[in-house]
């Protein structure tokens, strides 16, 4: 699994996100074909204070920097959002950020 | 007789637990519970086994996508719904399976989503979702032309 990149912003009450991450992205029959395991992030959940404030599931279909961006108004500067990054042989890695 | 009685009690709370609905503080695992809708190969069949129904089109859910993808590698997306839906999910024809990624929102979230998927090939994608409260479905789906197939095709 790659590095989590997260930027968090907070404006009007209203914290945008984004986590960029590099991942193999392969799902089972690209990595066939590539003659390695099927490797890719499952899923991502972020919190703030608690409170989980987005969720997706995902399959190796996703593109390899997903790029991920979202919206929300659970958080505001100075929160610690953080990220809990699932992969498919159930590796879980934890990334947190303070929105500014 | 009575011991038999309680156990059979704490059973069911326990299974009632593991059954009842999510609330915020935990979100939603779909690889648990809907193990199936990730193996599904036609969007029809995804949509049948992630949501148990057939939605319906409607403009209150949209999605912004290009018309034609150059890098079929790197295609974003942004997932916009003014409506309070607990479960979005993208399903597409191009790749093998259909289901790419499903996003449970958590209350008062703000409906917005961008992300890059994959396709192999031109195909259409759905994008479905479901209200909360009511549970009705409802969908929105656009033909993405993919020029360069992105799946080391």
């Amino acid at each position: 699994m790659g590095k989590v990149k997260i930027k968090a912003k907070e404006k009007k009450g209203v914290v945008k996100v984004k986590a960029m991450f590099t991942s193999l992205m392969a799902d089972k029959e690209e990595a066939t074909k590539k003659g390695i395991e099927a490797a890719y992030i499952q899923q991502i959940v972020a919190t703030v204070n608690g409170t989980v404030v987005y969720e997706i599931s995902m399959s190796g279909f996703m593109s390899e920097n997903p790029l991920l961006k979202f919206k929300t108004k659970g958080g505001k500067k100075g929160d610690k959002m953080v990220f809990t990054v699932t992969d498919n042989h159930g590796k879980t890695t934890t990334s947190k950020k303070k929105i500014k | 007789m009575d011991r038999r009685k309680f156990f059979k009690g704490v059973g069911l709370v326990a299974f009632a637990a593991i059954v009842a609905p999510t609330t915020d503080l935990k979100a939603v695992d779909f690889r648990a519970t809907k193990p199936d809708a990730w193996e599904a190969d036609k969007t029809t069949k995804g949509i049948q086994a992630l949501f148990g129904a057939t939605p319906v089109e409607s403009k209150e859910i949209s999605f912004k996508a290009p018309k034609l993808a150059e890098n079929g590698g790197s295609i974003p997306i942004t997932i916009k719904s003014k409506l309070d839906l607990e479960t979005i999910a993208l399903f597409q024809d191009a790749n093998p399976r259909s289901l790419s990624c499903v996003f449970s929102v958590p209350v008062g979230a703000i409906i917005e989503y961008d992300f890059r998927i994959k396709m192999r090939q031109t195909a259409f994608v759905t994008v479905v979702g479901k209200v909360r409260g009511s549970g009705k479905l409802i969908m929105t789906s656009k033909e993405i032309d993919v020029s360069i197939g992105g799946c080391g095709g």
